[in-house]
């Protein structure tokens, strides 16, 4: 009769899904942000992980963030000669985020987050359900 | 006499039991609906047959270990062993998630639901317990 460690599990995947949410929103946040140094790398778009990790006290396997992973595609190129950070070219390095994958993964983040959420609300449900039955 | 150890109360408490299990398993897979190779896992369907010959074995000490002796230790039978079972019925995604939150969600549901019907009867059955005293 333990709901802690399905709460506790749960928690841990909310816990998770905000992390990659983080990452998610730097990724957004930079999906612009050209190179410090004329023809230097510009921002690289970093791809959240999640690893699951055995807790021995409650002996359940808990989810959590991994260390994010750089994507090594290629950056866009956009011709802009006039920009000080172009290339002998006159090319632009600009970061390789793609905003419409972003958006995809953030709602899938935000279904797992609310997912995880409505579990917590039914084992809640359940708990207090045992509790009333000491109102008898 | 403790509680335990009329029969419905003790196939009620079972039943319980197996249910938060459950639900400890559906959070893990709900958690897990991101990562990377997972398969959900769930509890196998309880036998009623079985459970009803565990909670009657109980009652008549037929399925224990007799104590014959003062310094014999009584072997209850507990099920905290409930078989697990892995679930894959479901195509998976490109990672080898198989995780089909709209499933889990449907499990989570029915676990509460079985749970509020075990609690109800629960419930009821001390209610008749009550009226049986004179309460």
């Amino acid at each position: 009769m333990d709901f802690t460690t399905s709460m506790a599990v749960a928690a841990s995947g909310l816990r998770a899904q905000s992390e990659r949410m983080k990452t998610i929103a730097e990724n957004i946040a930079n999906a612009n942000s050209a190179a410090a140094t004329p023809g230097g790398d510009p921002y690289r778009r970093k791809i959240p992980t999640v690893t699951t990790n055995f807790d021995r006290e409650m002996n359940a396997n808990l989810v959590a963030a991994g260390t994010p992973v750089a994507d090594q595609s290629d950056f866009r190129q956009q011709y802009d000669p006039g920009n000080p950070q172009a290339d002998a070219k006159g090319y632009v390095k600009l970061p390789n985020v793609n905003s419409l994958i972003e958006i995809m993964d953030m709602r899938e983040a935000q279904r797992s987050y609310e997912a995880d959420l409505s579990v917590m609300d039914a084992t809640k449900t359940m708990m207090s359900r045992t509790v009333d039955l000491l109102k008898r | 006499m403790p509680v335990d150890d009329i029969p419905l109360m003790s196939m009620l408490k079972d039943r319980m039991s197996w249910l938060s299990k459950r639900q400890e398993l559906l959070a893990g897979n709900v958690a897990s609906a991101d990562l990377p190779g997972y398969t959900p896992r769930d509890l196998k369907a309880m036998d009623f047959e079985q459970t009803l010959r565990t909670s009657t074995a109980q009652l008549n000490a037929a399925g224990t270990l007799a104590t014959t002796n003062p310094r014999h230790i009584a072997i209850t039978s507990t099920h905290s062993g409930y078989e697990e079972t892995e679930n894959r019925d479901v195509a998976a995604a490109p990672n080898g998630n198989s995780v089909s939150l709209e499933q889990e969600m449907i499990k989570v549901a029915d676990t509460q639901a079985q749970y509020q019907a075990a609690t109800n009867i629960y419930a009821k059955a001390i209610g008749m317990m009550k009226t049986a005293i004179g309460h």
